[in-house]
């Protein structure tokens, strides 16, 4: 799937803080963010703790209210959660009560998404034979390890086989090595599928490996300091060329400079 | 991870993961052994109590001996009082009296307290106008409360269900509160990425979440119920076990007594253990062992 010219997120001058009703004051938790996102771009958003990335996409799916600017999705401004956005929690937010199929079918009791039962029958399998969760339809998330909880997490967001992927610290908690696996999961899943994706992490390789591009936001209030274009082709994740390569040093390099001075600030006090 | 990734093959569904254990000795052992060594030490507790009692040089109006007790209270379940008796001297007769208080009384307590604490968790004017109300009654001993009722309803099985009501309500109507809002912020913010409005967050995520909660309120119900069901029958009444352990005192029926007592703990624990095998059925990811 080839990144369009078609700008599939744009956000303008967007500003979203939050009431402090104690302190009876405001806080601005992004400020002034401008950015432009394709159909089928894969953006990733870095920066230290507090910055403002969850409110983010937090905003673009509509989970929380705008204070100023705006956020458009495909033109049309967004209010309200919709089909067409889907999201990967990172704390997994799956309903403990249901089985793994009832979770991953849970957007469609929600909302009618227009489609037959033969229909979701189909893509619940195909989610779960894409996240290599097949034979666990019946399994209650408590018996699944990590891993495998955010796998259901990523099949129920697919179910819905939403244009814009959220993706919230998706693999913070998971082992290096399934993490590694979702990741190269989750490359493939993305481009396979054309999706748009907004994924944020930590980690500066995990940021070079999947972004097409990487927003540098900086700390407190939350702007955008730098956009780092990756131009490495497609499939990284199998690439050994592409670890070693000096690029990618020189990139990891810049990346990591460009957070650096902000969690420094974040750790020198605020 | 079909495609991307051979070299990872933890977490693949091999199906000999999962294995027959059968029924091993060791295996019928874990699951009996709370009941086995339960029964022997009751059955020793039991024999020492008989031991103490015939040989001990223990007046038997202050401990009568076991074996007396289980016969008053097998000869008290197996007979019923006459047609057009005054006073029955049958437990049975008062236990079916306390036991239907208590279930009316807790049916009661819940039909009210379950939505009551649902609203006042779900609607934040409710639950300002309600909590001062709540909380006043719920810290305020319930027992307080019988010689106003008295007052009110005489000495009638209203009265007696009204106080089971009051003392069963609150915990049901605070655990349902409680349950409503410490639910998860992710799994509500799951459930409107994914579409719910406002209904379907509350029946999809807030009510399954809190069933738990409103589960051991009842239990706690229970327990207070039963506090509320001998104290309205010691009070004021001439039916039922608080009736009977009174009137059993007083002519001096030590082992009449005890029986009504060791029914009562028999009918309390069973109670319990059913609301806590609900629970169990109804939340399991409650009950995983983490260590
Ligand atoms: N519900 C909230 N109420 C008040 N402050 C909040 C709330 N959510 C986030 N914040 C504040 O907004 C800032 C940005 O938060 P967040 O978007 O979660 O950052 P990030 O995801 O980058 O760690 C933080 O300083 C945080 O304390
Ligand atoms: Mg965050």
């Amino acid at each position: 799937m080839q990144i369009t010219n078609e700008n599939i997120i744009v956000a303008e001058d967007l500003t979203i803080s939050y009431d402090l009703h104690r302190e009876r004051k405001k806080l601005i938790a992004l400020q002034d963010i401008n950015l432009e996102i394709k159909k089928g771009e894969f953006v990733v958003l870095v920066g230290p703790s507090g910055c403002g990335k969850t409110s983010f996409i937090n905003a673009v799916s509509g989970l929380i209210p705008k204070s100023g600017g705006s956020v458009k999705v495909r033109g049309e401004e967004v209010t309200a959660p919709g089909p067409d956005r889907a999201m990967v929690f990172q704390d997994y937010a799956l309903l403990p009560w249901r089985t793994v199929e009832s979770n991953i079918r849970l957007p469609y009791e929600l909302q009618n998404l227009g489609i037959s039962e033969e229909e979701k029958k189909q893509r619940v399998k195909n989610c779960l034979e894409l996240v290599d969760l097949a034979g666990f339809e019946k399994s209650f998330p408590y018996e699944l390890s990590g891993g495998m909880k955010q796998r259901v997490g990523i099949a129920r967001a697919l179910a819905t086989n939403p244009d814009i992927l959220l993706a919230d610290e998706p693999f913070a908690a998971i082992d290096a090595m399934t993490r590694e696996a979702m990741q190269a999961e989750m490359e493939r899943i993305v481009s396979e599928t054309g999706q748009t994706c907004v994924f944020i992490t930590h980690s500066i390789d995990e940021a070079i490996l999947l972004g097409d591009r990487v927003v540098v936001i900086s700390y407190r209030p939350g702007k955008i300091k730098e956009i780092v274009n990756i131009d490495f082709p497609r499939p990284r994740m199998n690439n050994s060329e592409v670890k070693i390569s000096k690029t990618y040093a020189e990139l990891r390099d810049h990346i990591w400079n460009l957070v650096k001075d902000e969690a420094m600030q974040t750790t020198r006090g605020e | 991870m079909a495609k991307a990734t051979e070299q990872i093959q933890y977490e693949t569904d091999d199906p000999n993961r999962i294995q027959d254990v059968g029924w091993t000795f060791k295996e019928v052992w874990r699951r009996t052994r709370g009941f086995v060594v339960t029964s022997v030490n009751l059955i020793i507790f039991f024999i020492l109590w008989e031991i103490v009692t015939t040989y001990g040089n223990i007046n038997s109006l202050f401990l009568p001996k076991a074996s007396a007790m289980f016969q008053e209270l097998w000869i008290g379940m197996t007979t019923r009082a006459p047609e057009g008796a005054v006073f029955s001297g049958s437990i049975l007769d008062h236990f079916l009296h306390s036991f239907k208080n208590l279930m009316t009384g807790l049916a009661i307590a819940m039909a009210i307290g379950i939505p009551g604490g649902l609203l006042m968790g779900g609607n934040k004017y409710v639950e300002s106008i309600l909590s001062p109300y709540v909380w006043a009654l719920a810290s305020l001993p319930r027992i307080a409360l019988v010689p106003l009722f008295i007052l009110f309803l005489g000495f009638t099985t209203t009265m007696q269900v009204t106080i089971i009501v009051i003392s069963a309500v609150f915990p049901i109507v605070i655990n349902a509160w409680a349950g409503v809002k410490t639910t998860e912020k992710s799994l509500l913010a799951a459930a409107k990425v994914f579409g719910a409005n406002r209904v379907q967050l509350y029946y999809k995520v807030v009510l399954p979440y809190t069933l738990p909660f409103i589960i051991s309120g009842i239990q706690q119900g229970i327990g207070r119920g039963l506090i509320g069901v001998v104290i309205a029958e010691l009070f004021g009444g001439s039916n039922g076990l608080g009736y009977l352990i009174q009137r059993s005192a007083d002519t001096f029926n030590t082992a009449m007594t005890f029986a009504v007592l060791l029914l009562l703990i028999v009918m309390s624990l069973s109670l319990i253990n059913f609301t806590r095998w609900l629970e169990a059925k109804v939340a399991p990811w409650r009950n995983v062992n983490h260590l």
